[in-house]
């Protein structure tokens, strides 16, 4: 029981977090057009769901606070008030301090802090002006309304509201605790007197522990009007009774309620004379007139029928009946395109598939050992299929990369605003799809760089108008597939950056030679370095020179690449490029010594033999003449160390990292192989030069060679070694 | 897959026979250890070499799917790396490190027999004496008046220490590689 609760907070939690992302995206929207009613209603459901979920949980903090913000959307809605940039200001930051209630409240089942407290009183009285003068006002029209739509058959006098619940069964099989229904409805008014039925409870030795039983008869006084109160019952409504009588009802309702419900007419009417629902003359009356005016199917008429036939009704209840079942018609929907699945298991899937890759190889070797036609064939087709399946359950982890985009929109906002500059984010390619983990770690690289572009990229209005551009900037994010990766394009039509300065501040911090001057493309990357700013004022958005290397290394931790581009006056272009995958790559398979590694294959470029002549020269020197270009390299066996003679052939392959090229010589190259990446234990967590480890065909373990560092190495090693012999000489 | 000499000894063990030694032979000295870490016994074999390692990391190995290292004990406690024969043997012992369990392989140069080891029969380790490290020793067992180092598994194969162990002997080799 308290595990399925426990199981049902974490959906209310998720689903909290996802609605108030989606209300975030809405309004928005509505910046734009702020007369969209669909999206106001958006809004306006979303709260509801909130405030109506976290009071079936309990959680008072957060019912309070969003029942206001449901207040004010509910007046946007009937078009009391009118959508401006103040409201959406406070109800974004009003969305901000729910989603720190849910964390900080439902999450930790924590109490906020003093600073949280002061924002929520300062958002409260902002959000007051927007609400109604009177509250009561709505309820008090209803009330008026009732007596003057009924007609004949003689009013009660009870001025409070009549509930009948009968749960079902399955209601805490389903993760709901009748209680909270009822701790909830007392927020909105009083629980005048309660009767439990128990009337369905079975013999002790049918009874199911974890089914409900139990049914209650509830007199309520409030304000609320009809809608409000039948929400509290919204999430149980299915397979429950749910009967509520507005004060002033008609006698007939009464009677009508009574003999709709499971238990015998003389009991029921007892129990709500008992209450004080009904005069025990308003019961006899009623039960004598229904019994001459009796249909033939009499108790079978549902009361929603004989409610509307008597136009007592509310509109507003009929209105929210039909609100509800857009709404979950929509849910459905959206049910029946996604599935929602741990992402363990399907992290386990893939693991089964990368295993299924390396059998299917060791299986094929075999084939080829034995030379059975048949079994050949039987092995080629089933690594077709092996193939298929690994393509589509890494497809299951592919998600669209818009989700993130989109989280921008209200960071550009923001910032934007902060910056007192008009800046426009322009989305394409959202629909491009990559890996799961690879999305959710990129997310604070993008940051960096949005915020980036935003403060240093684009002037402000009034120097882009003295350039000759619109005054409103615009800031671009792009995503397209390429050749197994994706790029990512962040792209400002700002100022561009200053060449020249940093290429002096380079000079100045040592990264370049004083009289040496490289191409453009290298000094605009520079500022991917460690502690590199060529800002003259630190804002608290950026400018200190930490980021950009953070940035940098976040990528190539993701094996990605990111370069820069800039033209004086038109904008700056940041690309990042990604695998796609982080668990499965396309490597290329070569041999030092008795061992194999693996270069990933993206990497390679060409690959071509080490003639006589170049290993005469490589013990002088380590760089080829590659068709008139210096290529340098690296000789794995003496870097790794291998011990034993040489082979007799050598070959290079030609890598290409960050632009650079670069040789590695190894004895023998073995061609492509689908690598299913394993971590490296803890133990070599220091080891630079190998980045993983994948297991062959074979059933051997082959090192996945990690070609920046190891090109990085050769570089400081050389370095180095050329200064201790410049001082030794 | 390599043939199991002794599969999964573990699944056999109860509660109460906590007394239980894995005794093997490390450079002709006869070692034990608890019988709780140890998962499986396997034969030396398929061995991939790990570059830039320090001798005590002999490489990893695919353990059914899974890349397992493998540690040379005897170049562990500072001797000299001990000889494949025929009889060399991979044990898989899992050890805790920050509360994440690893496995990790130990080449031994032969598996004697499990022990039972009374607690009364064995004795704090000395302070010195036994020429390895007094913290890698949990204890000394006496077995037909004999003494038999029961090693502390958690500490021998201590994987923080080891990787900071490796990573100090490759900036080592690279300062070497300066002079």
């Amino acid at each position: 029981m308290s595990l399925d609760l426990d199981q049902a907070l974490q959906t209310y939690i998720a689903e909290a977090r996802e609605l108030l992302q989606d209300m975030e995206d809405s309004l928005l929207r509505l910046e734009v057009d702020p007369n969209d009613a669909d999206t106001i209603g958006a809004i306006f459901r979303a709260a509801h769901t909130i405030k109506g979920s976290a009071g079936l949980f309990g959680l008072d903090p957060i019912v309070s606070f969003t029942h206001i913000v449901e207040d004010v959307l509910d007046r946007v809605r009937d078009g009391d008030v009118v959508i401006e940039a103040n409201l959406i200001a406070v109800l974004l930051e009003s969305g901000d301090h729910m989603l720190h209630l849910v964390d900080v409240v439902a999450a930790q089942g924590g109490q906020l802090d003093a600073e949280a407290i002061a924002r929520e009183s300062g958002l409260r009285v902002r959000l007051q002006a927007y609400q109604d003068d009177s509250e009561m006002s709505h309820a008090v029209q209803v009330e008026t309304e009732i007596p003057l739509q009924s007609s004949g058959g003689g009013l009660v006098e009870t001025d409070n509201w009549h509930i009948s619940l009968r749960f079902g069964q399955n209601v805490m099989r389903d993760g709901m605790d009748p209680l909270s229904f009822l701790r909830y409805l007392s927020t909105l008014g009083e629980i005048v007197s309660i009767t439990t039925m128990f009337d369905a409870l079975p013999p002790a030795d049918e009874m199911d522990a974890e089914s409900c039983y139990l049914g209650f008869e509830i007199d309520f006084k409030s304000d609320a009007d009809k809608a409000t109160i039948a929400g509290v019952f919204e999430f149980a409504r299915e397979g429950s009774l749910i009967h509520i009588l507005p004060p002033h009802s008609k006698l007939t309702e009464y009677i009508e309620l009574i003999r709709s419900l499971p238990e015998s007419e003389t009991r029921l009417g007892e129990i709500l004379v008992t209450t004080g629902a009904l005069t025990q003359q308003e019961l006899e009356a009623g039960l004598s007139e229904q019994q001459t005016s009796a249909r033939p199917d009499g108790s079978t008429t549902p009361l929603g029928e004989i409610l509307v036939e008597q136009r007592s009704v509310e509109h507003e209840v009929v209105q929210a009946a039909l609100d509800k079942q857009t709404q979950s018609k929509d849910s459905k929907n959206k049910e029946n395109r996604y599935i929602r699945v741990h992402a363990d298991k399907l992290d386990e899937l893939i693991n089964m598939v990368g295993e299924l890759v390396i059998a299917g190889a060791g299986v094929s070797l075999l084939a080829q050992r034995v030379s059975d036609n048949g079994l050949q064939e039987a092995t080629s087709v089933m690594s077709g299929l092996v193939e298929e399946i690994r393509d589509g359950a890494l497809r299951l982890r592919m998600v669209p990369i818009g989700e993130t985009f989109n989280r921008f929109q209200r960071v550009v906002r923001d910032v934007g605003r902060e910056l007192g500059k008009d800046i426009e984010l322009v989305i394409t390619g959202a629909d491009t799809e990559l890996d799961k983990t690879v999305v959710e770690k990129i997310g604070d690289p993008l940051m960096h760089l949005v915020r980036n572009a935003m403060d240093h990229g684009i002037e402000s209005a009034s120097i882009r108008q003295s350039r000759g551009k619109s005054a409103k900037g615009t800031l671009r994010l792009n995503a397209y597939h390429d050749s197994g990766s994706i790029v990512i394009e962040i792209v400002d039509d700002g100022g561009g950056l200053n060449r020249d300065r940093i290429l002096q501040k380079a000079r100045e911090r040592g990264l370049i030679a004083p009289n040496v001057t490289p191409p453009d493309h290298e000094i605009f990357n520079m500022i991917f370095e460690a502690g590199f700013s060529t800002a003259e004022a630190v804002t608290s958005i950026s400018g200190r020179g930490v980021g950009m290397d953070v940035v940098k290394r976040n990528i190539t931790a993701l094996r990605g690449t990111v370069n820069l581009d800039s033209a004086v006056g038109q904008g700056t272009t940041v690309s990042i490029r990604l695998p796609l995958t982080l668990a499965i790559i396309d490597g290329f398979l070569v041999g030092v010594g008795k061992s194999s590694y693996i270069v990933p294959l993206d990497m390679v470029q060409e690959c071509i033999e080490l003639t006589e002549n170049d290993r005469q020269l490589t013990r002088e020197r380590s760089y080829l003449n590659l068709r008139g270009e210096v290529l340098p390299f690296v000789m794995l066996r003496d870097h790794f160390e291998v011990e034993g003679a040489g082979a007799r052939r050598e070959n290079v392959v030609v890598v290409t990292c960050a632009g650079q090229k670069a040789g590695l010589v190894v004895d023998e190259l073995m061609g492509e192989f689908q690598t299913v990446i394993k971590p490296l234990g803890k133990i070599f967590s220091t080891l630079r030069g190998i980045s993983g480890s994948t297991i062959l065909g074979s059933g051997e373990v082959a090192l996945i060679l990690d070609v920046p560092s190891l090109v990085q190495q050769a570089v400081n090693r050389e370095t180095h070694q050329v200064s201790t012999r410049q001082l030794t000489h | 897959m390599g043939a199991l000499i002794k599969k999964e000894i573990h699944a056999a063990v109860s509660q109460q026979e906590e007394g239980q030694y894995l005794t093997f032979l490390i450079g002709g000295e006869m070692f034990a250890i608890s019988i709780l870490g140890i998962k499986e016994i396997i034969e030396y074999g398929n061995l991939t070499t790990v570059p830039m390692m320090p001798d005590f990391i002999r490489g990893v190995i695919n353990l059914r799917g899974a890349v397992v290292p493998v540690v040379d004990m005897s170049a562990r406690f500072g001797r000299t790396a001990s000889e494949v024969t025929r009889r060399s043997c991979i044990v898989i012992i899992e050890v805790e490190a920050d509360d994440e369990k690893q496995d990790v392989g130990v080449v031994v140069d032969s598996v004697s027999e499990v022990l039972e080891i009374p607690a009364a029969e064995i004795e704090p380790a000395p302070s010195f004496g036994a020429r390895i490290r007094a913290d890698f020793i949990s204890g000394m067992g006496k077995v037909n008046g004999k003494f038999v180092i029961i090693l502390n598994a958690d500490r021998v194969l201590s994987v923080d220490e080891m990787a900071m162990l490796s990573g100090a002997s490759s900036t080592e080799i690279a300062q070497a590689e300066l002079v």
